[in-house]
């Protein structure tokens, strides 16, 4: 199921050397997936401290030169320089805004100037056009699992939704406008559905239940607000089949906002996009302590970022939003626990 | 309307004046017009149903803009637009201003458009969706501390 494992270090080598200097940062760092399982074997903990970065939500136009281009750029190049470097960065869905191949493949070239590894899951602004077409020629299945320091990563596609566009006799381009609007009238709800449920149990069955796991979906995996689609509507099974590890950390797109939520052996948080933010729905969130604050709409930047998780060897750790304006109140800038 | 011109003239116009109009309403009942029928009432609501629908297509829809954006890319279910607060200082402007003012700012700069009329069809459906997605909130003019999101929607649009 990963990438990176079926990856050789000439592929490897092929997306950093993109970046020159880069190539050398990366392989004097020992970032190469051959080396750190050997560094794995020969310790007790359960994994090796390491850096990703999770970027998302960039929302691309088909239109030169749109604003959004330009914030996804700063986003790519600030993850460049970060110090460390993440071992790789997930992408939580959103690179188009109308599902348009042409979206896509912006989204893809920008991307590319990563010095490091990129993964992907789709969101529901890159599926409904062409039911996740293009998408798949370009980033290949949309459910996947990889091994990493001694993490377990998943990656799921949590957008898919009963049909809602044959009945009404909808074109591709209608049902896509449809799913456009966070408050659509007639989507449904989201879910990761029957199939990648059975995927899961599989996929998580050999794991012994102190392996670190991540999972990483479009949506958040707990009911957060239905009608902005802030919900997987099978997170309850999902998070049954991972209730035998001890802990899981999942990571989700969607929201545009800081939002943070613990259930059971599960921790979940939202992450900022490089569109635009998202205000908060009339609910009381679970954590009020971990939110952001309101957005200057004067700002482009502000409500916008990036944000890298350090994982430490017990499996724990902080995610830590890189907000570009003053966004995060001092409680969050520091980082939040996981 | 009718008892605030009456009051109006007591403050400002004199007793002289209060005398004669206490005579007019003596003869004229207090009543300016019959009260709405159960028909004209449905009619009215049927007419601001149709300017809030109005309202709500053109906060989804781009043509506002130039760059793709709507209202709602920022503002799903006119969250966040806060129109009980205006009349407010706006820090963007610089100035105090009412809604429609703030509606223009947004579809000027983050949407990269045209200024609409202030006194088009266009920015009172967007007004009118705005307020009504805000019913039965409590008058904050001058409130720029805080955000607020609308009425509960569980499904649909959000009003009948």
């Amino acid at each position: 199921m990963t990438d990176f494992s079926k990856m050789n270090r000439r592929e490897f080598l092929g997306i950093t050397g993109k970046a020159g200097l880069a190539t050398l940062v990366a392989s004097a760092a020992g970032v190469s997936f051959g080396m750190v399982q050997v560094a794995e074997a020969a310790g007790n903990s359960r994994l090796t401290p390491f850096r990703f970065a999770i970027l998302t939500d960039a929302h691309l136009y088909d239109i030169p030169d749109h604003k959004f281009d330009g914030i996804l750029k700063k986003a790519v190049d600030d993850v460049n320089n970060m110090n460390p470097l993440p071992d790789f960065v997930v992408y939580l869905g959103d690179i188009g805004q109308s599902g348009k191949r042409a979206e896509l493949e912006k989204g893809k070239r920008i991307l590319s100037k990563l010095k490091v590894p990129l993964k992907v899951i789709p969101g529901e602004h890159d599926w409904y056009l062409d039911m996740g077409q293009a998408w798949r020629d370009m980033f290949g299945s949309p459910t996947w699992s990889f091994d990493h320091k001694g993490v377990h990563f998943i990656g799921m596609n949590s957008i898919l939704v009963r049909d809602f566009w044959t009945m009404k006799g909808l074109t591709p381009d209608e049902r896509m406008g449809f799913m456009e609007e966070l408050e659509c009238h007639h989507c449904g709800l989201w879910g990761v559905r029957e199939e990648q449920l059975e995927w899961l149990k599989k996929d998580v069955k050999k794991l012994k239940p102190d392996t670190p796991v991540v999972v990483f979906t479009h949506s958040p995996l707990w009911d957060y607000y239905p009608r902005w689609n802030f919900q997987t509507e099978d997170a309850p099974q999902i998070r049954e089949i991972l209730s035998g590890f001890e802990r899981v950390m999942a990571f989700h797109g969607h929201v545009h906002q800081v939002v943070y939520n613990r259930i059971g052996n599960l921790s979940s948080i939202g992450t900022l996009s490089t569109s635009w933010p998202w205000p908060y729905p009339g609910i009381e969130l679970p954590f009020p302590d971990i939110k952001m604050n309101r957005v200057d709409p004067g700002d482009i930047l502000d409500g916008l970022g990036t944000q890298y998780i350090d994982l430490e060897k017990e499996f724990s750790g902080a995610l830590h939003y890189d907000a570009w304006a003053d966004l995060l109140p001092e409680g969050v800038k520091k980082g939040v626990k996981l | 309307m009718k008892s605030n011109i009456k009051s109006r003239l007591f403050t400002f116009t004199g007793t002289t004046v209060a005398i004669v109009s206490f005579a007019f309403l003596a003869i004229e009942p207090a009543q300016a017009r019959k009260p709405f029928t159960q028909d004209e009432l449905a009619a009215q609501y049927k007419d601001l149903m149709a300017t809030v629908k109005e309202g709500d297509d053109l906060w989804h829809s781009a043509k506002l803009g130039k760059n793709g954006l709507a209202c709602a890319n920022c503002h799903p279910d006119a969250a966040a637009s806060n129109p009980h607060t205006f009349p407010k200082w706006q820090a963007n402007l610089g100035q105090v201003i009412p809604l429609r003012d703030m509606i223009n700012w947004c579809i000027q700069v983050p949407l990269e458009g045209q200024a609409l009329d202030a006194n088009s069809k266009e920015m009172k459906a967007l007004e009118a969706y705005s307020f009504y997605m805000h019913r039965g909130f409590k008058l904050k003019p001058g409130e720029n501390t805080r955000q607020h999101p609308p009425v509960e929607v569980r499904s649909g649009a959000g009003y009948p």
